[in-house]
């Protein structure tokens, strides 16, 4: 049967509608070539072709009907439909059972049909879409529910509390207050419980805020002499907080495992990391390269830990060194394994965000009282004895570099004098004398 | 790593072994500095730890009481108020209060100053629950002279009541404008419940079937055919058997069907 016969049979029994969307498929450069081999299972099955046609025809633009139900992008969508038209009949019909078609399984004929359909370029439509949301909103206008999003979790981090924030309410909503079963308590810790309610120890609220302002002057004095604070959190979720309060406090993260013997065996596991020297005004001071990579590796001056239960490794070489360790203690925590308690919730992530976002700000405040006491001429810290002693011999090897470059000058002026005397010797023996 | 570690002493006696150090040097000449955090520690010493002092009384002390065991003292007491009781008596009137969901993610914690009971059980910032009921109930016993207990509650209960129903209401309304103006929703829990019995249905169908073959198979079993064919002694039992399984089920209408085909002959080749 040709082409264009079929196609009149077809669209004499159409609904109007898609009536002119055939009309393009009269035209043989544009139908897809399976249109030819479906011709044979054509003659026989036309009206299961036709029934498919309509049915999926009517699938493909119901939604759209709905969606889209202007005027001004009729033409488009009559281009949407015969793009859609002209696929629908390059597909195989639902109704017929083949079995050659059956029998080949899907892996062999997977690249063949995608070959085969041939999707229609996407047209963009998002000045469309905006302007058609511009249109409704004015319309519409201040209808509807107003969604606000008053909570956000990361709006700790953009506006950190500070010591001066602390506040009960604020402990509890960040549910500080939340404890372990009672059967999974550390006795040592008692001191910190308020009570039991639904089979959990209630952590005493003000203990928490106590502790906490006293960490965060702990926190800001370290700070303000120069001390270098590792902030260290290692369960998953914890990197956030912890970079955030080691940027503010200006000190160093570790939300990774921690190394055995970082402290105890620094100068095997850090050896050759980059240092830089600064003054009293944190300005970067030449000549000390040597030192630097001479010297040993820093070891901090204030450890901050959130989660001690798991870094009970860390804990005991702080205290090997005499480092002081300020940590949140949950009630099934050891207390006595830091110098600094903070009882509080170390499970839940927005109580330790408080946490550190306080003893953040308190290194921040630190630091900024220190520049601007160094400005008029204060200095809480001295010079580390490492650096002293590096200066004091690199002066002297100066100064006798000096003296000694000092006696080679005059004894090769002393030379050339002889040397003159020995040309001329009443002229230079003089001169040679007197000098 | 250890859970329940070993209690230490050094940590929270940095200062007392540093100040030990500085104190007691076994070369003088060489020279020491103090840690940076030396005073710091010394001004702002960590603070008692381990000794378990009284803890909050929650319960009334009562002297009189015959029990002498002082074993309990240092321990935590149970937190008790007053509105537990209430709650305790609406959620078992009202068990399906307890399956509707609630956020409790507080925003800056002071949520209980917004809230005026004597208003209503609408307030800012919490969902239409039972504790909104308990609370009204509470306000009510003690601002309402001459009210009691279980007067508040009758009250305030049948405000709740109201309330839900108006919300069921809303609810209902709601979901028609959505359906006219093309939303369409899941199923139903009708649909749901029926698609459910479905398939119970199904499979209580095969099971069914299973043991209907079953009790055909042992009948046949029990008059063996004499001369029914070649087969019928060089088949395994367990294919004869497979064979009868499939076929016995339409065979349960007829018995002289089964006399004259053999087991063999309904083996599929």
């Amino acid at each position: 049967m040709p082409i264009t016969s079929y196609i009149a049979q077809l669209s004499g029994r159409l609904p109007i509608a898609y009536r002119h969307n055939l009309e393009i498929s009269s035209r043989k450069d544009l139908l897809p070539r399976t249109f030819a081999q479906n011709q044979k299972l054509v003659d026989g099955s036309s009206t299961a072709i036709l029934a498919m046609i309509i049915r999926d025809l009517g699938v493909r633009h119901a939604g759209r009907a709905l969606a889209q139900a202007q005027p001004a992008h009729q033409a488009q969508q009559i281009r949407h439909a015969r793009q859609t038209c002209l696929r629908r009949l390059s597909t195989q019909p639902t109704t017929m059972t083949t079995t050659t078609q059956s029998s080949i399984p899907a892996i062999f004929t997977a690249n063949v049909k995608s070959a085969r359909r041939k999707r229609p370029d996407e047209v963009d439509k998002t000045a469309e879409v905006y302007e058609r949301g511009r249109q409704l909103r004015a319309q519409i206008g201040k209808l509807g529910t107003d969604v606000s999003t008053p909570y956000r979790p990361g709006d700790v981090f953009t506006n950190p509390p500070g010591p001066g924030d602390v506040t009960l309410e604020l402990l509890m909503a960040s549910q500080a207050h939340m404890g372990h079963h009672t059967s999974l308590w550390n006795p040592a810790n008692a001191r910190y419980i308020y009570g039991i309610r639904q089979g959990i120890h209630i952590i005493s609220l003000e203990q928490t805020a106590a502790h906490l302002r006293r960490a965060a002057r702990v926190v800001e004095e370290v700070a303000y002499r120069g001390g270098l604070i590792l902030f260290v959190g290692t369960r998953p979720g914890q990197s956030q907080l912890v970079s955030s309060a080691a940027r503010l406090a200006r000190g160093c993260h570790l939300f990774s495992k921690w190394v055995p013997g970082s402290i105890t065996n620094s100068d095997v596991i850090l050896r050759g990391l980059p240092l830089t020297m600064l003054d009293e005004n944190d300005e970067p001071v030449a000549g000390y390269d040597r030192h630097l990579q001479e010297c040993r590796p820093l070891v901090p001056d204030l450890v901050v830990c959130f989660n001690p239960r798991e870094n009970y490794t860390l804990l005991h070489e702080c205290s090997q060194v005499n480092v002081p360790t300020i940590g949140v203690v949950d009630t099934n925590t050891e207390p006595t394994w830091v110098s600094y308690v903070i009882p509080a919730n170390d499970d839940s992530l927005r109580c330790l965000s408080v946490i550190s976002s306080v003893l953040g700000r308190a290194g921040e405040i630190g630091h900024a009282r220190r520049l601007q006491d160094a400005k008029m001429g204060i200095v809480e810290w001295k010079t580390p004895l490492d650096v002293a002693s590096f200066t004091t011999t690199q002066r002297q090897e100066a100064e006798k570099e000096a003296a000694k470059s000092a006696a080679e000058k005059s004894a090769k002026e002393m030379e050339v004098l002889n040397a003159m005397e020995a040309n001329n010797p009443n002229a230079s023996r003089v001169s040679a004398r007197k000098m | 790593m250890s859970s329940r570690g070993p209690r230490q002493i050094r940590p929270g006696r940095i200062y007392q072994t540093v100040t030990n150090l500085l104190n007691h040097r076994i070369i003088d000449s060489a020279k020491v500095q103090k840690p940076i955090w030396y005073n710091v520690v010394e001004s702002i010493p960590p603070s008692e730890t381990v000794v378990r002092p009284l803890p909050p009384q929650h319960k009334v002390f009562n002297p009189n009481s015959k029990k002498r065991k002082p074993s309990r003292l240092f321990q935590p007491q149970q937190l008790v108020y007053e509105e537990d009781a209430l709650r305790d008596r609406f959620y078992q009137d009202h068990p399906w209060e307890l399956a509707r969901p609630r956020m409790i993610v507080e925003m800056d914690g002071r949520d209980a100053e917004r809230y005026d009971w004597s208003t209503g059980l609408y307030q800012p910032g919490m969902p239409l629950c039972g504790e909104c009921v308990v609370q009204r109930q509470m306000w009510m016993m003690y601002n309402v002279p001459g009210m009691t207990k279980d007067r508040a509650y009758d009250i305030v209960r049948r405000e709740f009541y109201l309330l839900r129903q108006q919300e069921d209401v809303q609810r209902r309304i709601a979901q028609e404008e959505a359906r006219k103006v093309g939303a369409y929703f899941g199923k139903s829990h009708m649909q749901v419940g029926m698609e459910l019995e479905d398939q119970v249905y199904e499979g209580w169908k095969k099971w069914a079937g299973k043991e209907l073959q079953e009790q055909v198979a042992q009948q046949d079993a029990a008059y063996t055919n004499f001369g029914a064919g070649d087969g019928a002694e060089d088949a395994d039992p367990d294919s004869s058997d497979a064979a009868e399984e499939s076929y016995g089920g339409g065979d349960a209408a007829g018995p002289e069907k089964n006399t004259n085909t053999s087991p063999a002959d309904l083996i599929p080749r």
